[in-house]
C-alpha cells in the first residue's frame, strides 16, 4: 500500500476487460478474477487425484495418494456436517453445501495473499450468496410441507393470547436470516482486512519501530486465516441448519 | 467504502459470481463427487468384505479349535484308561507271583522239614541199633554168652 492511501482501497473493484452485454456493464474484474482462479482452484484440488483411473484392480488401487487424503478430508468433513445436523436426508443436499464452503472457504484463503483481492468481503456477493440460501430453502420448505410451512412461525406449546406478538417476531427473524448470514462473512473479512492495512501503514511509519506492527500483523494474519475457515463454517453450518429447519419444521 | 460506493459494478459481481458458482456447483455434482463417492464406496467395500471374511476365518478356526479340544480331552481318557488297566494288571500279577513264591516256599519248608526229620529217624535208628551192636559186642566179651544168643 502506497504512503497516504485509504486501507480501504484495496476494496476497490477494477475492471479488467471491459464488457456491455445488452446495455448491463459485466466487466470482467478483479472480483472475478479471483472468482476465476477460487474456481479453478477448487476444480483442480478435488478432481484432478481421482482422475487416474487405475484399472489394475489391486489392493494398491485401494491407498489413498496424499492429495486424495487432502480431497477426502474436505468432503468428510462437509459429509459429517451434514450429517450432525440435517441426518440422512442431508445428502441431497450434500454438493450444494460443499460447493458453497469451498467457494467461500478458498475465496477467503485467497483473499490473504498479498496484493490479492477478496471477493467475499463485498456485501453484494455475500449477500447474493446469502440470498440464493433463503431462497433455496423457502422453496424447499414450501415444496415439502406446503401450507403447513407457515406453522414454522408457530411456537408449539404457546398460549394463543401470546401468538399476535410472535408471529411477527417469528417472521422478521426468518426474513433477516439473509441478511445476518451475509453480514456477518462481509464485516469479518473487511475488518480483518482493513484491520490488516491500518498496522501495515504503521509499519512504514514507524521507522525502526515499525517491527512492533510487523510482529502484529503476522500473528493477525494467523488469525485471519483462522477466521477465513471460521466464517466458512459458520455460513455452510448455518446452510445445513436452515435446511433442517425447512425439512423438519420444528 | 467502496463496497457501498462502487454501484455500478454490482451487476458484474452478480453476473460472475453467479457464472462461477453455476459452473462450480455443476462439475463438483455431476464430475467430482461422483469420483470421490465411488472411490470412498470401493475402500468401503473392499474393508467390509474382508471383515465379513475375517469373521468367516474366525468361525472356521474357532471350530477347529473345539475339535481339537474334543480330541485331546478324548486322547486325554483313553490315556488314563490305558494307564489304569495296566497298573491293574500289574497289580494282579505281582500279587499272583507273590503267592506263587510263597506256595513255593512253603513247600519247600515242608519238604526240607519230613527230609529233616527222616534223617532225624535214619540217624536215631542208625545210633540205636549201633548202640545195640556195642551193648551186646560189650555183653558177650563181659558174658561169654555168643553174640548171637544175646537178645536185647
Amino acid at each position: 500500500m502506497a504512503k497516504g492511501e485509504s486501507p480501504l482501497k484495496q476494496f476497490e473493484i477494477q475492471p479488467i476487460i471491459d464488457i456491455n452485454l445488452f446495455g448491463l456493464d459485466i466487466s470482467f474484474t478483479n472480483s472475478a478474477l479471483w472468482m476465476t482462479v477460487t474456481t479453478a482452484f477448487i476444480l483442480i484440488f478435488f478432481t484432478a487425484p481421482f482422475l487416474k483411473s487405475k484399472k489394475t484392480n489391486s489392493v494398491s488401487d485401494l491407498y489413498p495418494s496424499r492429495m486424495q487424503v487432502a480431497a477426502e478430508l474436505g468432503f468428510s468433513f462437509i459429509n459429517s456436517l451434514l450429517n450432525d445436523t440435517v441426518g440422512k436426508e442431508g445428502k441431497k443436499y450434500f454438493s450444494l453445501v460443499f460447493t458453497l464452503f469451498m467457494f467461500i472457504l478458498f475465496g477467503n484463503l485467497f483473499g490473504m495473499i498479498p496484493y490479492s483481492f477478496t471477493f467475499t468481503s463485498h456485501i453484494i456477493v455475500t449477500l447474493a450468496l446469502a440470498m440464493g440460501v433463503f431462497i433455496f430453502v423457502t422453496i424447499l420448505g414450501f415444496v415439502k410441507h406446503g401450507v403447513k410451512f407457515f406453522s414454522f412461525f408457530v411456537i408449539p406449546g404457546l398460549p394463543i393470547y401470546m401468538l399476535p406478538l410472535l408471529i411477527p417476531i417469528e417472521i422478521i427473524s426468518y426474513l433477516s436470516r439473509p441478511i445476518s448470514l451475509s453480514v456477518r462473512l462481509f464485516a469479518n473479512m473487511l475488518a480483518g482486512h482493513t484491520l490488516l492495512k491500518v498496522f501495515a501503514g504503521f509499519v512504514s511509519a514507524l521507522g525502526i519501530f515499525g517491527i512492533l506492527p510487523l510482529v502484529f500483523i503476522i500473528a493477525l494474519t494467523g488469525l485471519e486465516i483462522l477466521i477465513a475457515f471460521l466464517q466458512a463454517y459458520v455460513f455452510a453450518i448455518l446452510t445445513c441448519l436452515y435446511i433442517n429447519d425447512a425439512l423438519h419444521l420444528h | 467504502m467502496p463496497q457501498l460506493e462502487q454501484v455500478e459494478f454490482f451487476i458484474s459481481q452478480l453476473f460472475w459470481l453467479g457464472v462461477f458458482f453455476v459452473i462450480l456447483f455443476s462439475v463438483l455434482t455431476y464430475i467430482t463427487l461422483p469420483k470421490i463417492r465411488a472411490f470412498l464406496n470401493k475402500r468401503d467395500d473392499f474393508v467390509r468384505s474382508h471383515i465379513s471374511k475375517q469373521d468367516e476365518l474366525i468361525k472356521k478356526a474357532e471350530s477347529i479349535i473345539e475339535n481339537y479340544e474334543a480330541k485331546l480331552t478324548e486322547a486325554k481318557n483313553q490315556a488314563s484308561q490305558i494307564i489304569n488297566d495296566a497298573k491293574d494288571e500289574a497289580l494282579h500279577e505281582s500279587e499272583r507271583l507273590l503267592k506263587a513264591t510263597e506256595e513255593k516256599i512253603q513247600q519247600e519248608i515242608k519238604l526240607t522239614e519230613t527230609r529233616v526229620q527222616k534223617e532225624k529217624e535214619d540217624a536215631l535208628s542208625e545210633l540205636n541199633t549201633q548202640l545195640k551192636d556195642s551193648a551186646t559186642d560189650f555183653i558177650s566179651k563181659v558174658t561169654n554168652i555168643e553174640k548171637g544168643n544175646i537178645n536185647l
